[in-house]
C-alpha cells in the first residue's frame, strides 16, 4: 500500500519535472529556430544597440553550437536567473516578483471560496431535494457561467463602486490616503473585494455544477442502495460516503485552477486596474518582450507542475484507485 | 407441519417507464417453509430480481406493487411503514445482491464499511466487539482478516462475493435471498462458493431463496424450485420433481439444456426465441409463441396454475400428457 503510494508519488514528481524541462526546451527552440538573429529576437527591440547584442551573445553563448547554448540556457535558469527584459531594461524577476502576491491574492482567494461555496451549495441543493431550489441554482449558475468576466466586472464596478460607492473602482490602494499598518491591510482588502467577487462569481458555477452532477450520479450507485438497505442512517450515508465520493471531481478542477492562478485573470486585472501578473503577461505579448514572456512561461510551468503534484497527492489520499495509475 | 416463513400471494409488480408499463411480476404465489431453500429460475428478464426486491421492499421508485400480499417471518411486508422496515431489514432478513462488484464505496476500506453496517443495527457494541465479530464473520466465508484493511478494488470477484455474503450474514438473519450469488464468477470459484453457502445455510439453519438463471446452481442448493417465465410462475415442485420429470415445456427446455442431462454428442439445446414484450398485456399462454407443443387453444386461453401430485404447473397441455 505505502509502497504503491510512494511509487505513485515518484511517478508524479518525475512527470512534473519532465513537464518543466519540456517547457524550457520549447521556449529555447522557439527563439533559436525562429527566422532571424536570436539575439535581436531576444531583446524584443526594433533596433537593439550593439552593446545589448554583445552582452546577450556572451550570456547565452550565442556563437557556440546549439547544444552548448541549450545547456547554458538551462544552467542560467537553474541558478535562478530568469532573464532580462530589455524592453523595461530590468531583470525579469524585478518585474515579476512584486506582482506575484497581488495576483495570487485575487486568484487563490477566489478559487478557494469558489471551491468551498460551490461544493457547499451543491450539497445543500441535493440535501434540500427541492426541485425548485435546484432549478434556481442551476439557472443562476448557467447565466454566470456564460458571462464574460470583464463584462461582469464592469457591471459590478458600475453598481457597487460608482453607484453605491461601497467599494473603490480600481487599483490596489487608495493613492490619496497613504495608510500604514493594519489600516493599509484593510484598504487592500477593500480594494480586493470586487475583483475577487467577480472571479468568484465566474468560478463558482463550475464547482457547483460538477459537484451537483457528481452527487446525483453517486446517489444512483449500487453502494448507496446496498448501504442504505443494510440500515445505515441516511445522514451518515450521505455525509461519510456520498460526499467523499462526490467531491473528487471538484478537487481535480480546484487543482487545475490553482495551477493557472499564477498568470491570474488578466481581463479582470485590466478592468480593475490591478497591477498583477495577468496584465504583465498581456503587456509582454503586445510589446513582444520575449525575455519577459519566457520568464513568465517558465514560472507558470513550475507553478502548474507543483499544483499538479499537490492535487494528485490529495486525490490519491481521497481515492485509493488512482494509486494504481 | 413446518412453519411458513415466506408466503407470497398473487403478487404483481409493474414498472412504469416512458409511459409504458412493464409487467415484471404477474400473479406469483408460493410459500417457503422454515429451513427450506426455494430456488427461483428463469432466463434474464423473467422478473426474479424484481420478486426479490419486492420481498425485502427495495423496489425503485418507478415500481408499483399492483396486487398481492407478502408475509415474511410474520411481518406483513407490503403494509409496513418505511421506518419499521428499516429496523427489521438486515436484522431479520437480508440479501446478497446480483451486482456485487460496485456494492461497496470504492473510496472507503472494506472493514470500515462492514463496521458501519454492523453499528447500524447494534449501536451498543464497542469497537473491539465489532472487530471481533467481523473477524469471526470473515472466517465463516473463508476470507483472510487482511481484507478488512483493503479497498474494494483490491479484491477479486470471488472475494467481493464472499464479502457480500458476509454482509448479508452480519446480524444473523433468519431469512436470506441469494440473487445470482455466483453468476459472475469462474467455474471453480463458483463451485467453491456454492459449497460454502451449502454448509453455512446448514450450520446457521437459514431459510431463503436462491435466484439464478442457472438451473444447475439452484438444484445444488434448493429443496424446491420455482420456474418463472415472463414474470409468471410456470412451474413449482421439489428439486427432484423438476429435474427428473419436468412438466412444463419451458422447464423441460431448461432441464434439457443442463450439461449433465444433454446427450453426450448432442449440442446443448437452448430454447429458441425470446421473452415476449412485457409492456403488452397478454390474453394467451405467455410461452405459447416459443412452445414446441402449443396448439390453437394455447393462443386463446391464459392457463391457470393447477396443482398436480403436490406440484404446481401452469400449462393447458399438461393434463393431456400425463
Ligand atoms: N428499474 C426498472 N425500471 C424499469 N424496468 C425494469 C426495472 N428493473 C427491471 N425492469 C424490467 O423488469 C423486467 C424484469 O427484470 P428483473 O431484473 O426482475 O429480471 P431478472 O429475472 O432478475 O433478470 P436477470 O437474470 O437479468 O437478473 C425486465 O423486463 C426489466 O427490463
Ligand atoms: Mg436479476
Amino acid at each position: 500500500m505505502d509502497v504503491l503510494f510512494a511509487k505513485y508519488l515518484f511517478r508524479r514528481i518525475l512527470s512534473a519535472v519532465l513537464l518543466i524541462v519540456l517547457v524550457i526546451t520549447i521556449n529555447f527552440f522557439i527563439i533559436h529556430l525562429a527566422p532571424g538573429d536570436p539575439a535581436t529576437i531576444m531583446t524584443g527591440l526594433e533596433n537593439p544597440s550593439p552593446q545589448i547584442i554583445e552582452a546577450l551573445k556572451r550570456k547565452y553563448n550565442l556563437d557556440k553550437p546549439l547544444l552548448v547554448q541549450y545547456f547554458k540556457y538551462m544552467t542560467n535558469l537553474l541558478k535562478g536567473d530568469l532573464g532580462f527584459s530589455y524592453v523595461y531594461d530590468q531583470p525579469s524577476w524585478k518585474l515579476i516578483g512584486p506582482r506575484v502576491f497581488p495576483t495570487l491574492s485575487i486568484t487563490v482567494t477566489a478559487s478557494v471560496l469558489a471551491f468551498t461555496l460551490g461544493t457547499y451549495l451543491a450539497v445543500l441543493a441535493s440535501r434540500l431535494r427541492k426541485k425548485f431550489g435546484d432549478l434556481i441554482f442551476s439557472l443562476i449558475s448557467y447565466v454566470l457561467y456564460a458571462m464574460p468576466s470583464f463584462w461582469l466586472g464592469l457591471i459590478l464596478i458600475l453598481v457597487f463602486a460608482s453607484k453605491l460607492r461601497w467599494f473603490p473602482t480600481s487599483g490596489m490602494f487608495d493613492m490619496r490616503a497613504s495608510y500604514e499598518g493594519f489600516r493599509k491591510v484593510l484598504d487592500y482588502l477593500h480594494h480586493l473585494f470586487l475583483p475577487v467577487f467577480t472571479l468568484l462569481l465566474i468560478q463558482l458555477p463550475v464547482f457547483y455544477r460538477v459537484t451537483r452532477a457528481s452527487i446525483v450520479q453517486n446517489l444512483r450507485e449500487d453502494y448507496v442502495t446496498v448501504l442504505s438497505a443494510v440500515g445505515l442512517p441516511n445522514d451518515k450515508l450521505f455525509k461519510k460516503y456520498v460526499m467523499k465520493n462526490s467531491i473528487i471531481p471538484a478537487v481535480t478542477i480546484f487543482g487545475i485552477t490553482l495551477g493557472f492562478s499564477i498568470t491570474g485573470a488578466a481581463l479582470i486585472e485590466i478592468v480593475f486596474a490591478w497591477p498583477g501578473m495577468g496584465r504583465l503577461l498581456l503587456d509582454a505579448v503586445f510589446r513582444r518582450d520575449y525575455q519577459l514572456l519566457l520568464s513568465i512561461y517558465f514560472l507558470m510551468a513550475v507553478f502548474i507542475s507543483v499544483a499538479m503534484i499537490v492535487t494528485d497527492i490529495v486525490i490519491a489520499v481521497l481515492d485509493p484507485r488512482v494509486r494504481l495509475l | 407441519m413446518k412453519n411458513i416463513v415466506l408466503d407470497v400471494q398473487d403478487l404483481s409488480v409493474h414498472y412504469r417507464i416512458n409511459k409504458k408499463v412493464i409487467r415484471a411480476v404477474e400473479d406469483v404465489s408460493f410459500k417457503v417453509e422454515e429451513g427450506d431453500f426455494v430456488g427461483i429460475v428463469g432466463e434474464s428478464g423473467s422478473g426474479k430480481s424484481t420478486l426479490a426486491h419486492t420481498i425485502i421492499r427495495l423496489l425503485p421508485t418507478n415500481a408499483m406493487v399492483v396486487s398481492g400480499r407478502i408475509e415474511l417471518l410474520g411481518y406483513d411486508v407490503l403494509s409496513l411503514g418505511e421506518e419499521d422496515m428499516r429496523k427489521i431489514r438486515w436484522k431479520e432478513f437480508s440479501m446478497v445482491f446480483q451486482k456485487s462488484l460496485n456494492a461497496l464505496s470504492p473510496v472507503h476500506k472494506v472493514g470500515n464499511q462492514l463496521a458501519d453496517a454492523m453499528k447500524a443495527h447494534n449501536p451498543n457494541l464497542t469497537e473491539e466487539e465489532i472487530i471481533d465479530r467481523l473477524k469471526q464473520l470473515l472466517r465463516m466465508v473463508n476470507l483472510p482478516e487482511r481484507v478488512l484493511k483493503a479497498y474494494p478494488h483490491q479484491l477479486s470477484g470471488g472475494m467481493m462475493q464472499r464479502i457480500m455474503i458476509a454482509l448479508a450474514l452480519l446480524n444473523h438473519p433468519k431469512f436470506i435471498i441469494f440473487d445470482e450469488a455466483t453468476t459472475a464468477l469462474d467455474v471453480v470459484t463458483q463451485g467453491q462458493i456454492i459449497e460454502e453457502i451449502k454448509s453455512l445455510v446448514k450450520s446457521l439453519s437459514l431459510t431463503g431463496l436462491v435466484i439464478s438463471h442457472d438451473l444447475g446452481v439452484v438444484s445444488e442448493l434448493c429443496d424446491e424450485i420455482v420456474v418463472m417465465y415472463a414474470g409468471r410462475l410456470v412451474e413449482h415442485g421439489t428439486t427432484e420433481q423438476i429435474l427428473q420429470q419436468p412438466l412444463h415445456p419451458y422447464t423441460q427446455g431448461l432441464v434439457r439444456s443442463l450439461p449433465d442431462f444433454a446427450q453426450e454428442k448432442k449440442k446443448l439445446s437452448g430454447i429458441p426465441g425470446n421473452l415476449p414484450d412485457l409492456s403488452q398485456p397478454v390474453h394467451q399462454c405467455v410461452f405459447a409463441p416459443r412452445c414446441p407443443i402449443a396448439t390453437e387453444e394455447c393462443f386463446k386461453t391464459v392457463p391457470s396454475t393447477e396443482e398436480i401430485d403436490g406440484r404446481r404447473v401452469a400449462c393447458l397441455k399438461v393434463g393431456a400428457r400425463i
